[in-house]
């Protein structure tokens, strides 16, 4: 696998052939297929909308209600939109992190699930949770702080004499994943029991509980971080030869991995705020972007957020639509289709 | 079995020892006329058999002077029947009546301590739900100590509920006794609903994220009989997650916020999706003490008259 990654760095590096129109073209493309993914979602749910209407009503942008009656108005503008919304920016956060820890640290399995570093970020939400439960405010906040403080720690454990190899970051991720997860455990057990309920759903990765106040920041969050990362995407791309040879190709290795290290960190930090541990997104969606449109992290990073959106919103409609009127957490979708399809990917490459 | 177990006592011993005690232990039980097998010489002789909730039938010594209680609502069942001085152990929820607090904590209901409990030496382990594990009943019982399992979904479950740890602690006529009572207080507050249209309600365990009580929860049918009718009464399951638009299109009446009791404070706003509710316009959310809903005891008809009384004053009001 190691092997595979550093072929396909090697490939990435000298690739010349990728113009600004083929990212054009595939962007626009996965764009498309993300904003009728927003409009067939929610045309679904455990209550029945009339579908002309609705869609009549959307394409207003909410402006008329196009013979829907106020509470399907509601149902579909104050409920399923701000929760697609929601899915989507959490996706776009997750995949684009992923993609660029793994570019990064030239590894495949860098995700921030499998590093910890989601696991920071509840500990933060958890810690906010605790002390300044009113303030909404507080969960973002102290969510991208713990998830930085995580990256910090995960990439200091890597670091060997070698530099931070493959290996080593996986174990640091898992040794940090696990110490969090008993912290976790701690927490709750201390917290009171209707906190408890409401916390281990949340844990699971929950997109329910969409704030009005903070779904704006998640969005504006995973559209600057996006672009914020993918305007590193020529560094990135040079930092997969490594950080040496990257470094003699003139790219400042130092600011850029704390760049990558910031903004990944508020991508993952303000989604788990809002919806919890989503796991997979992040390695699933980048794989397979990579597979299909190949490592550039020019076209890889941007479309890896339109992929990911999409594959958060698909297994968001399934989790509230599958036991309607009952619901599932959408990290367990997203587990469950991530893990198959991860293995399936694995076996092909 | 008891032969394995011999072995292990005696480990020291040689084979030809170990074989002439084997014969030795042989010849007793042969003299004995082997009537009776050894596991059942350790329990006492005579055990009464009673079946629970779960469909197991449990076996108990005739009388039963050492019991922990593994729920808040069966801690209350104990002293409604006169058994709280045979009360050994209970949770840290356990907290009415006040004598209840000061028994013996063997852990929360979802976390008890083993060890705990099996120090305790108690004979009867009382246990609300499936919440314990398989495992964990199979070790006390590899102790000696039945595990008798109560589910009940309604309030007539409730009722058996007493009348079972009534019968497991040799309480059977006060038990007859408290159920009765319990029982004519329940038919006062259906017959005077009776007449009244049933309001629509929902019950809202919590509103981030939201949950109610579906069809199994005993709460279900405790709305039933205080003249309404649970949105939510269909829903599989006792507790489960709602849906926030199903929420908004069920328009109900009356919404119930259980609060207060010794889940403390919370669970005091109405969620999101039901703030234009019929139930919201009309001023018409009650707040009623969680512990006289959530916990299947004898004050769960407290909870049914405080319920009755919130969602039909008119027919209350004297």
């Amino acid at each position: 696998m190691i092997a595979a990654t550093q072929a396909g760095a090697a490939f990435a590096g000298l690739d010349s052939r990728t113009t600004p129109s083929k990212t054009l073209i595939s962007c626009g493309a996965l764009g498309l297929a993300l904003l009728l993914a927003i409009v067939v979602s929610s045309l679904v749910g455990s209550e029945q909308l009339p579908v002309r209407a609705a869609l009549c009503s959307l394409a207003s942008f909410g402006s008329t209600p196009c013979g829907l009656t106020s509470d399907q108005f509601d149902i579909l503008f104050q409920i399923r939109i701000p929760r697609i919304l929601l899915a989507a920016a959490v996706g776009a956060s997750l995949a684009t992190a992923g993609a660029s820890y793994q570019s990064l640290l030239r590894n495949p399995l860098a995700e921030p699930y499998l590093l910890g570093i989601s696991n920071g970020a509840a500990v933060g939400t958890m810690i906010a949770l605790v002390f300044f439960g009113a303030n909404e405010w507080g969960r973002p906040v102290l969510a991208f702080a713990g998830a930085l403080v995580a990256t910090m720690a995960v990439y200091r454990l890597a670091l060997g004499r070698a530099g931070a190899t493959p290996e080593r970051l996986i174990l640091a991720g898992v040794i940090v994943t696990t110490f969090l997860s008993s912290v976790i455990v701690f927490v709750t057990t201390l917290m009171d029991a209707t906190r408890i309920r409401s916390f281990t759903f949340w844990l699971l990765g929950d997109l329910s509980g969409t704030s009005t106040t903070l779904l704006p920041i998640s969005i504006a969050i995973a559209v600057l971080g996006t672009i914020l990362l993918s305007l590193n995407a020529r560094s990135l791309n040079l930092l997969m030869l490594g950080e040496r040879d990257a470094f003699d190709l003139g790219v400042e290795v130092r600011s850029v991995r704390l760049i990558i290290f910031v903004v990944a960190s508020l991508l993952v930090g303000s989604s788990v705020a809002a919806s919890g541990s989503v796991g997979y997104v992040g390695l699933v969606v980048p794989h397979l972007t990579r597979l299909s449109l190949g490592s550039d992290n020019r076209i890889s990073i941007p479309c890896a957020a339109l992929g990911g959106g999409l594959f958060v919103i698909a297994a968001d409609t399934v989790a509230r639509t599958i036991i309607a009127p009952r619901e599932l957490p959408v990290g367990a979708i997203t587990a469950l289709i991530g893990a198959p399809l991860f293995i399936y990917l694995l076996k092909r490459a | 079995m008891k032969v394995g177990g011999t072995f292990y006592l005696f480990p020291t011993l040689h084979n030809r020892k170990r074989l002439l005690l084997i014969s030795f232990l042989l010849a007793v039980c042969v003299a004995t006329s082997c009537n009776t097998n050894l596991k059942d010489r350790v329990q006492e002789p005579a055990a009464r058999v009673i079946a629970d909730d779960s469909g197991k039938r449990v076996a108990l010594p005739p009388k039963v002077d050492r019991v922990v209680s593994l729920a808040p609502n069966l801690t209350e069942i104990v002293f409604a029947v006169g058994g709280g001085n045979r009360l050994v152990g209970d949770t840290t929820y356990c907290d009415f009546p006040a004598e209840a607090k000061n028994i013996a904590k063997v852990g929360d209901t979802l976390q008890p301590s083993l060890e705990k409990i099996i120090a305790l030496q108690p004979q009867v382990v009382l246990v609300s739900t499936a919440s314990q594990l398989e495992v964990f009943t199979r070790q006390l019982q590899s102790h000696n100590i039945s595990v008798f399992v109560t589910d009940p979904r309604d309030l007539d479950g409730v009722f058996r509920s007493i009348e079972q740890v009534g019968e497991i602690l040799g309480e059977t006529e006060k038990a007859k006794l408290v159920v009765q009572r319990l029982r004519e207080r329940s038919t006062v507050v259906e017959n005077t609903v009776k007449s009244t249209t049933p309001v629509r309600v929902f019950y809202q365990l919590s509103a981030e994220p939201l949950y109610t009580a579906g069809h199994d929860a005993f709460v279900t049918d405790l709305i039933k009989r205080a003249g309404a009718i649970s949105v939510t009464a269909d829903v599989p399951g006792a507790w489960p997650k709602y849906s926030a638009e199903s929420a908004l299109a069920a328009k109900p009446e009356a919404i119930i916020l259980p609060t207060g009791g010794s889940m403390g404070e919370g669970n005091l706003t109405v969620a999101e999706p039901l703030r234009k509710s019929p139930a919201v316009t009309n001023n018409r959310v009650y707040k009623i003490n969680d512990d006289h809903l959530v916990r299947p005891g004898p004050r769960a008809v407290d909870g049914l008259e405080e319920m009755a009384k919130a969602l039909h004053p008119e027919v209350f009001r004297r």
